[in-house]
This record gives structure tokens, C-alpha cells and sequence, in this order.
């Protein structure tokens, strides 16, 4: 479903500020995978959603979703294929649109936009039943301007926005980050069930090492631009947390070792 | 005062232009001046040369819209700032309309405008059958534009001006978008100039000068007027700020202002406006207005600002 190949990317190349975000990284993920990603800061991992997403392109290596080559394609085009939700509660929607505006510019992803009017009653019936499913009453609200929501009910419609006409890959980058732990505890309950209902291919990166192990049926740790470790199947579900934040030292003592050398 | 009202009926297309531009596109376009001219220009020679009115208001309109998809192309392929892709833009047209128009200033007295109608045999320009006549106009195209505004197509350009990056990860390109809004917003401006024309009787290189600050002092004047965002309440607003805006240009000459003082007062009215918002007792009207907006989305009413 997913296939990125020798992946590489680096930032200010060829200069004293260079930065190697991305070194060879390869990874596949087959129908229906959901596979959590962890890793320390600037390990590279909002790096591997983006240039997946269109956002920054590749120096070298490839991205392949569902056969199709997506490497060099802009996010624009991309987007067909993909369903993403931001850390930042604001990135997600548009503001000044109201809830149904947004869910309607949602439905419309990765198919031509022509004159028919964006929100139609039959448009409202099925944003009505969608919203009821996240249980937060926005669906007795859907005149409501966006920009007027909490950050976890903004971050809750992001979510069902994303997860809209079923895309081949969901990316979710830190998405329950800003939010408080209730909150949090929320969108995660709705992502484990967006992912169930829709069988999406899930990418989600988070710091909650936790929630890395009880979501999914993958666990990738990454570290400084490469995938260090890689848990499946019945592998993932025996770890606990210790065995992770031990894999973290592991790394880290031998990251220091060649630093030092 | 019933002129003032014709003119600034008509001048609400212009405002819609600008509206569509600054306001839904966060995009600061200064083709403006130089479409309205160019509207004026083509529209205006059309006429001299025989062809029908309408079809040369329409040609005038196309004019607009090739202006203002320059200057889309000029910042979206080329990458060039919106000010500057504006004024580039605005600068060589100039130029152009210069050699549309043959010399500075066209007369179309005694020409077969659209207007005409309304000149002779009974002068009925600046009564109260003109301004109905204008009002509908301005309604029909206030109409068109909410509408389009709230089709799939119209949806995606207002959220490239309100959040890019999320449309884009919505599947629009935020190049064709704003390439169509900007095409759109000076089609009207130049449909504006090539209809100021027939109704003064004549198209002139200067016309445009200074324009775009009557349409955004139109629309600022409109939007304090008028809050409400519902329905068609958000484009009548910039009509009607545009109507109000020759009113009081107009008021300000009838109590003896220099008319070549027009354009500071405009500017400074703009400036006025723009400042407001970080004064004191503005923003405490709108802290009020806010916390009164969230207390309704908490009892669950339906809200927009
Ligand atoms: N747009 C950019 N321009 C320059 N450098 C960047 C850019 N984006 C990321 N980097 C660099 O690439 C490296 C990887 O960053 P990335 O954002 O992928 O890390 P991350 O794993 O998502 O970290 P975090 O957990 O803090 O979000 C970092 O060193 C970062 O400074
Ligand atoms: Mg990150």
C-alpha cells in the first residue's frame, strides 16, 4: 500500500548548517497497517510524513502509494491519496468556514471542484451522521464557524475531515500533542476507530510511548534520521514501555560512543 | 447626491473586485488601478469603432480578467511577491491601455453607450430610475458572487486565503485558485472601468489612479456597517459601503473641500480603519462581542462571526 525505498533527505546541504533529517530510509506497509512512530526530537520523523504528504521533496530514494509513483508529485496532487491531521489544532480547518463548509471542502478531496453548490441538504444528512459518530454534539452545530472550537474538538473534525472518502494512507503527526490529556484520551479513542471502521493505512507519530504500544499493530523508533527499530504482530504486543525507553538507551549510549570517538 | 448613488452602485463592482482579492484571497492586488483603466480603454474603443456596446463592455470585462490572470501568473509560476507582481502589472498597463485608447482621453458623447438609453431623449441619469436600474445591476452581481463564493470551486478559494496549507492537503492547488480569484476580482474591476466610462462619457489614462483605496475604503465602510457574514449580507455589504463611500466624498465637497484633497482624505480614512482594530476601545467592543459569541457556541446555538 505504502512503499518508501532508500529514502534520503538533507536540509542546507553543502553547507556548515547541514542537516541529514532523512539517511536511507526504507519502509513497507501492507493494506490496513497501522504503524505508530516514536523516536527523540529531530529524529526526522515529521520529515518522513512530509515528503510523503508532498511537502518537501526527496534528494534521493522513492514513495509509491497503492503502485503509484508520488515521489515528485505537490501536495495538491498527492492529497488524492491522503488523509493528514497537524499537530497544530489550527492547521487543520479553516477558521472562518463553518463546520459543514469544512466538512464539504473534506469531501471533495482528490475529485475535480466545479460550480455545484459546496453544502447541499444531502451533503448535511451524512456530515450530520459522521459528527454524531465523534460524540461531541457538533452535530447540532454545523453552522458554527470552525475557528470558534476547542482545540480537541477542532483536532476531533481535522480527524473525521481526514479520514473522509476512506484515503489510502492516513498520516497523523503528533495530533493529540496540544491537547489536554482528556482531550487527547478522546481523538485517540476516535482515531483507533476511524482506523477500525475505514481499514486505513495509518502512519502516526507520536511521543506518547504508551499510546505507541496499546495503538496499531506496528512500533518503529527512529533516531537521527533512521529507523533504529522496528516491532510487529505479537512482538509489539508482549513490549512495555521499559523495553522501549531501554532500546532509547541502548541507542543513545551508542550514538554518544561514535560521537565521542 | 442621486449621481453619487448611480456612481457608487457602479463603483460596487469595483469594491467586489476588491473584496474578492484582499478579503477572501488575502491577496493585496494593485492591478486595480490599471484594469479599471483597461476596462475603460477597450470598452471605450470598441464603441469609437463601431461595435456594439454590450459586446465591447463585455470585451472591456475580458481585458480585466487577462490583467488580472498576469498577475497571478507572475506571482504563482514566477514566484514574485503580491505587491510587487500587482504593481508590475499595473505599471505596464499603463503603457498599454496608452496604446489601446491612441492618446489620453476618449470621448464618447454622442456615442451609442449603454447609457444612452438613459441620456436622451429625457435625461434620467442621477434620478431615481438610474439608481434602481444600478441597484439591480449591483445585485445581480453581488448575487452571482455569494453564490460562486459557496460552490466546491468558490469553497477552496476562500480557504486559500484563510488556510492554505490545509486546502492544499485537501487537493487544490492554491496556484489555480488564486489565479482564478485574481482573473474574477479584476474581470469586475474592468467591467467597472468600461461602465464608469459610458457613464461619464469618457475613458482617460488617470481614471484609475489612486483606485484601490476608494474599494478598500468600500469595503472597510461596508464591513463596519454590516458584521453579519450570512448569506449574500457579506458582498451587500461591500455595495453598500461603496454607495456610502461617494456619499460622503460627495458631502465633503458640497461643504467646500478642495477636490484634489479627495485622495489624502481617502487615504487617511483608510489608514483610520486599519489602525482601529489596535485602539483601545475597538478592541474592547470586540472582546465583548467574543465573549458573547462563545458564551452562544457553548449553549450550543448557531454562530458566525
Ligand atoms: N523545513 C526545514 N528546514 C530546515 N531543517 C528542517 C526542516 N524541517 C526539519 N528540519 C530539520 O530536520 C531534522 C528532523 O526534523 P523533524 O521535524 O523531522 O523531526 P521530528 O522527528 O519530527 O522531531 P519532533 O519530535 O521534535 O517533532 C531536524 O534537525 C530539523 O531541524
Ligand atoms: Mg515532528
Amino acid at each position: 500500500m505504502l512503499e518508501v525505498t532508500g529514502l534520503r533527505k538533507v536540509f542546507f546541504p553543502d553547507t556548515p548548517n547541514e542537516k541529514i533529517a532523512l539517511d536511507n530510509v526504507s519502509l513497507a506497509l501492507d493494506p490496513g497497517d497501522f504503524v505508530t512512530i516514536i523516536g527523540s526530537n529531530g529524529a526526522g520523523k515529521s520529515t518522513l510524513l512530509n515528503l510523503i504528504a508532498g511537502e518537501f521533496r526527496a534528494d534521493s530514494g522513492g514513495i509509491a502509494i497503492d503502485g503509484v509513483n508520488v515521489t515528485r508529485m505537490p501536495v495538491h496532487k498527492v492529497a488524492r491519496y491522503v488523509g493528514r491531521v497537524f499537530q497544530d489544532p489550527m492547521a487543520g480547518t479553516v477558521p472562518h468556514g463553518t463546520i459543514e463548509q469544512n466538512l464539504a471542502m473534506a469531501l471533495a478531496r482528490g475529485r475535480a471542484r466545479g460550480l455545484r453548490m459546496g453544502v447541499t441538504n444531502a451533503k448535511r444528512a451524512i456530515f450530520a451522521r459522521e459528527l454524531a459518530n465523534l460524540e461531541l454534539g457538533l452535530e447540532h452545530r454545523m453552522r458554527t464557524d470552525a475557528g470558534l472550537l476547542s482545540g480537541g474538538q477542532r483536532q476531533a473534525l481535522s480527524l473525521l475531515m481526514a479520514t473522509m472518502g476512506s484515503p489510502r494512507v492516513l498520516l497523523l503527526d503528533e495530533h493529540t500533542a496540544a491537547l489536554d490529556p482528556a482531550r487527547a484520551e478522546l481523538v485517540t479513542r476516535l482515531t483507533a476507530q476511524a482506523v477500525e471502521r475505514h481499514h486505513l493505512t495509518t502512519l502516526m507519530v507520536t511521543h506518547n510511548m504508551h499510546q505507541a504500544l496499546t495503538l496499531g499493530n506496528r512500533l518503529i523508533m527512529m533516531h537521527e534520521g533512521r529507523i533504529i527499530y522496528d516491532l510487529a504482530g505479537e512482538e509489539k504486543k508482549r513490549a512495555t514501555v521499559e523495553d522501549l525507553l531501554h532500546q532509547f538507551e541502548q541507542i543513545k549510549a551508542v550514538s554518544d560512543r561514535t560521537l565521542l570517538a | 447626491m442621486l449621481g453619487s448613488i448611480d456612481l457608487g452602485l457602479i463603483y460596487g463592482l469595483m469594491a467586489l473586485g476588491v473584496y474578492l482579492t484582499f478579503r477572501v484571497l488575502d491577496f493585496p492586488d494593485l492591478t486595480v488601478d490599471g484594469s479599471f483603466t483597461l476596462g475603460a480603454a477597450v470598452t471605450a474603443s470598441g464603441i469609437l469603432a463601431g461595435q456594439d456596446p454590450l459586446l465591447s463592455t463585455a470585451m472591456g470585462t475580458l481585458a480585466g480578467a487577462i490583467a488580472g490572470l498576469v498577475t497571478g501568473l507572475l506571482h504563482t509560476k514566477g514566484g514574485i511577491n503580491p505587491l510587487l507582481a500587482g504593481i508590475l502589472t499595473q505599471i505596464a498597463l499603463y503603457s498599454v491601455n496608452l496604446r489601446i485608447m491612441g492618446k489620453a482621453n476618449l470621448s464618447l458623447l454622442r456615442e451609442p453607450t449603454l447609457m444612452a438609453g438613459l441620456q436622451q431623449p429625457v435625461r434620467l441619469l442621477g434620478t431615481w430610475t438610474s439608481v434602481a436600474i444600478f441597484a439591480a445591476v449591483a445585485l445581480v452581481f453581488l448575487v452571482a458572487l455569494d453564490w460562486f463564493l459557496n460552490t466546491d470551486l468558490g469553497l477552496a478559494l476562500q480557504a486559500t486565503g484563510d488556510n492554505p496549507r490545509m486546502i492544499q492537503a485537501q487537493g487544490v492547488s492554491i496556484h489555480n485558485t488564486k489565479i482564478l480569484g485574481l482573473s474574477l476580482s479584476n474581470a469586475l474591476v474592468g467591467l467597472c472601468g468600461g461602465l464608469i466610462a459610458q457613464y461619464q462619457g469618457y475613458a482617460d489614462i488617470g481614471m484609475g489612479i489612486g483606485l484601490i483605496i476608494a474599494g478598500l475604503a468600500s469595503v472597510i465602510i461596508g464591513q463596519t456597517i454590516i458584521t453579519s457574514r450570512r448569506f449574500v449580507f457579506a458582498t451587500a455589504a461591500v455595495v453598500l459601503g461603496s454607495v456610502v463611500y461617494l456619499l460622503v466624498i460627495q458631502v465633503a465637497l458640497l461643504i467646500g473641500l478642495d477636490p484634489n484633497d479627495m485622495k489624502l482624505m481617502s487615504a487617511i480614512l483608510v489608514v483610520v480603519a486599519l489602525l482601529s482594530p489596535r485602539l483601545a476601545f475597538v478592541q474592547r467592543f470586540w472582546a465583548r462581542r467574543r465573549k458573547r459569541m462563545m458564551a452562544a457556541v457553548a449553549e450550543g446555538e448557531e454562530v458566525r462571526a
